[in-house]
C-alpha cells in the first residue's frame, strides 16, 4: 500500500511570511501539530510544529503583564523564523513499510509528501499511518486470530492457507512472527470469521501446533 | 411457587438447519435435553411454551429494513445470510421468531411469579446481532430483544445483562451503547484473539449511557483464576450499583477449556464459580427475576453436562 492512498490531502499550509499568530490559530483551531510551510508556487519549503511555537514562546517565569507584551510581540514574527527548513520528506509512492520505518528512524510526528518537484501533496502524520496498519491488520472487521507454531521451513504456510481455503474462510491478515523460539516461526492469521473450529481441528490433525501466547509468554518468563 | 425454573424448549428449534459441520448445529439441543432428562432435571423444570415474537417486539430493536431482509433470504433459500458464517435454511426466520417468543414468554413468567426464574435451550443464539446486522451465527438478539420488552411491556425501569459467552456480545453493547436504563457486562476471551474483535476494556459506552457498558477481556489460556478475579472487581461492585430490577443472562458455554471455538480454558469447576456469582447477585439486587438464554457452546460431548450445570445453580439445588 503506497502513502498516496492514504495520506491526508485536504492540506492546510503556510507561507514563509505568515505571522506566528495566524499560524498557531490555524493549528490550535484545526487541531494540528505540524504546518507545512509552502512558497508561492506551492513548493514546500518547510515545517512548523507545535513544539517550535512553544520554544518561540516568552519564559513563563515574567510577569503576566511582561508574558503577554512579548507573547504579542513574538507573534508579529514571519513563520519561516522559527520552521525547520527542508524538512524530511517522503514521496507520495513510498509504501507503508517505508513511512514506519522513516517515522521510526527520524523520530517525526509526521510527513510532508511532496512530488518529485518538490510541490506539497499531502501530510502522513503518526496517527494516520496507525489508522492505515489497523485496515491492513484487518482488526476493524469481525474475526479471530490463530496462532499456530511451526518449524522453519519453506510450504507451511501454504499448507495453512489451504486448509483455511478448504472451510472456505476469508482471511484479513497473516503475520509472522520470526523471534518466536529457536528454529520456530508462529503464524498468526487473523481469520474473518466465527467458525475456526473445523480449522482448528484440521490444523491439529495435520500436527499443527496451535499455540496460548499467554502461556508462551510465561514459559519464556520462567526461562529467563 | 417460589424456587421453581421455567424452562423454554421447543422441537422446531431444531429446524434451524445449518450448513453440515457448522458448530451452530441443531444437535446442541438435543444432547442438551438429552442430558437433562438423564440427569432426572427435566422432570423438575416448569415447562414453558413457546409461541412465535409479534414483529413489533423485534422492532423495538432491529431496523425493519434489516428483518424484512432476513425474511426475504430465507424464503427464498439462501444458504446464509450476510456472512458466510450464517447459515440459514427456509425456516430459519420462523425459527428465530420463535427463539425470541420464546424468550418472551419465559419474562412473562417470571414476571408473574409464575416461575422464580427460567433457562432458554434456544437457538439461533443472539448476542452478536446487531440493530441492522446479523453476525456471528445470530439474526436476532433474543436478549435485546428481552430488556426491552422487559421495559415496555412490564415497566420495569433496569434492566442489567449479563454475558458470560466466550465471545463478546457486539450487538447487544452496541444496541445500548448510549443507553444508562439498561447495564451490559461481559466476561470473554481477549477482543485482539477472539471474534468478534470488539469488548475492549475501554469501550464503557456513550454519551447517556458512558459507565453502563462493561467488559472484562480474557486473554487466552487464562482461565478460573481471571474469571474469578474479574468477576468480583468488576461485575460485583457494578450490579450493585446499578441496582437492577431484572436480570438477563447471555449463557454461553464455550469458555471451557474443552472447547475449541475458544482460547480460554474455564473448567468445569469454574464455570460453577461464574453461575454462583451471578446468581448470587441477582437474588441480592433483583428479587432473583432472572432469564437465562443459551448464546453459544459447542462441544457437544461438554455443553450438556455444564447446562446442567447452570440449571441446578438457577433451581438451587
Amino acid at each position: 500500500m503506497f502513502v498516496f492512498e492514504k495520506m491526508k490531502t485536504d492540506l492546510i499550509s503556510v507561507r514563509p511570511e505568515t505571522k506566528l499568530a495566524e499560524a498557531k490559530a490555524l493549528m490550535q483551531d484545526n487541531n494540528f501539530r505540524h504546518l507545512p510551510v509552502v512558497d508561492g508556487n506551492d513548493k514546500l519549503v518547510g515545517i512548523i510544529t507545535d513544539r517550535d511555537m512553544r520554544d518561540a514562546y516568552p519564559s513563563s517565569l515574567l510577569t503576566e503583564e511582561a508574558y503577554q507584551r512579548t507573547l504579542a510581540e513574538v507573534m508579529q514574527h514571519p513563520v519561516e523564523k522559527i520552521m525547520t527548513r527542508d524538512p524530511i520528506t517522503i514521496s507520495p509512492y513510498y509504501t507503508l513499510q517505508d513511512t514506519l520505518l522513516v517515522i521510526g528512524q527520524k523520530k517525526v510526528g509526521a510527513l510532508p509528501v511532496v512530488d518529485e518537484e518538490g510541490h506539497l501533496k499531502g501530510i502522513m502524520s503518526t496517527r494516520d499511518l496507525l489508522q492505515a496498519f489497523v485496515n491492513i491488520m484487518g482488526i476493524n472487521e469481525p474475526g479471530t486470530l490463530l496462532c499456530i507454531l511451526v518449524t522453519e521451513k519453506t510450504g507451511q504456510l501454504k499448507r495453512i492457507v489451504d486448509i483455511v481455503t478448504e472451510e472456505n474462510v476469508s482471511m484479513g491478515s497473516v503475520l509472522v512472527a520470526r523471534d518466536w523460539a529457536q528454529e520456530k516461526r508462529a503464524i498468526f492469521p487473523y481469520l474473518l470469521t466465527n467458525n475456526v473450529m473445523a480449522i482448528k481441528k484440521k490444523l491439529l490433525e495435520q500436527g499443527f501446533e496451535l499455540l496460548d501466547p499467554m502461556k508462551w509468554y510465561l514459559d519464556q518468563l520462567a526461562s529467563k | 411457587m417460589m424456587k421453581k425454573t421455567g424452562f423454554v424448549f421447543d422441537e422446531k428449534y431444531l429446524h434451524h438447519k445449518t450448513f453440515n459441520g457448522h458448530p451452530e448445529c441443531s444437535e446442541r439441543l438435543k444432547v442438551i435435553i438429552d442430558g437433562l432428562s438423564k440427569a432426572g432435571l427435566l422432570e423438575q423444570l416448569v415447562p414453558i411454551k413457546a409461541e412465535p415474537a409479534n414483529q413489533r417486539w423485534i422492532e423495538a430493536v432491529h431496523n425493519i429494513h434489516y428483518i424484512m431482509k432476513f425474511e426475504e433470504a430465507c424464503l427464498w433459500g439462501l444458504p446464509d445470510f450476510e456472512h458466510q458464517d450464517n447459515s440459514i435454511c427456509r425456516d430459519t426466520y420462523d425459527i428465530a421468531l420463535l427463539a425470541v417468543g420464546g424468550v418472551l414468554k419465559a419474562i412473562d413468567a417470571v414476571m408473574n411469579r409464575e416461575v422464580k426464574n427460567a433457562f432458554c435451550a434456544v437457538r439461533p443464539p443472539g448476542h452478536h446481532a446487531e440493530a441492522n446486522q446479523a453476525m456471528g451465527f445470530c439474526y436476532f438478539n433474543n436478549v435485546a430483544i428481552g430488556a426491552r420488552y422487559l421495559q415496555k411491556q412490564w415497566d420495569v425501569q433496569r434492566v442489567a445483562i449479563i454475558d458470560f459467552d466466550v465471545h463478546h456480545g457486539n450487538g447487544t453493547q452496541h444496541i445500548f451503547d448510549t443507553d444508562d436504563t439498561v447495564f451490559y457486562y461481559s466476561i470473554h476471551e481477549h477482543p485482539s484473539f477472539a471474534y468478534p474483535g470488539t469488548g475492549r476494556e475501554f469501550e464503557t459506552g456513550f454519551s447517556t449511557g458512558e459507565g453502563y457498558t462493561l467488559n472484562s477481556p480474557i486473554l487466552p489460556g487464562r482461565g478460573d483464576e481471571e474469571y474469578r478475579e474479574k468477576l468480583l472487581s468488576d461485575l460485583v461492585p457494578a450490579i450493585d450499583k446499578f441496582k437492577p430490577e431484572a436480570v438477563l443472562l447471555s449463557a454461553g458455554f464455550d469458555a471451557h477449556e474443552s472447547d475449541l471455538m475458544s482460547g480460554t480454558s474455564l473448567s468445569t469447576e469454574g464455570y460453577d464459580f461464574v453461575n454462583d456469582t451471578i446468581l448470587g447477585l441477582v437474588n441480592g439486587s433483583a428479587e432473583g427475576r432472572v432469564v437465562s438464554v443459551l448464546e453459544g457452546g459447542y462441544n457437544l460431548d461438554i455443553l450438556p453436562m455444564l447446562v446442567a450445570n447452570h440449571i441446578r445453580k438457577l433451581m438451587e439445588i
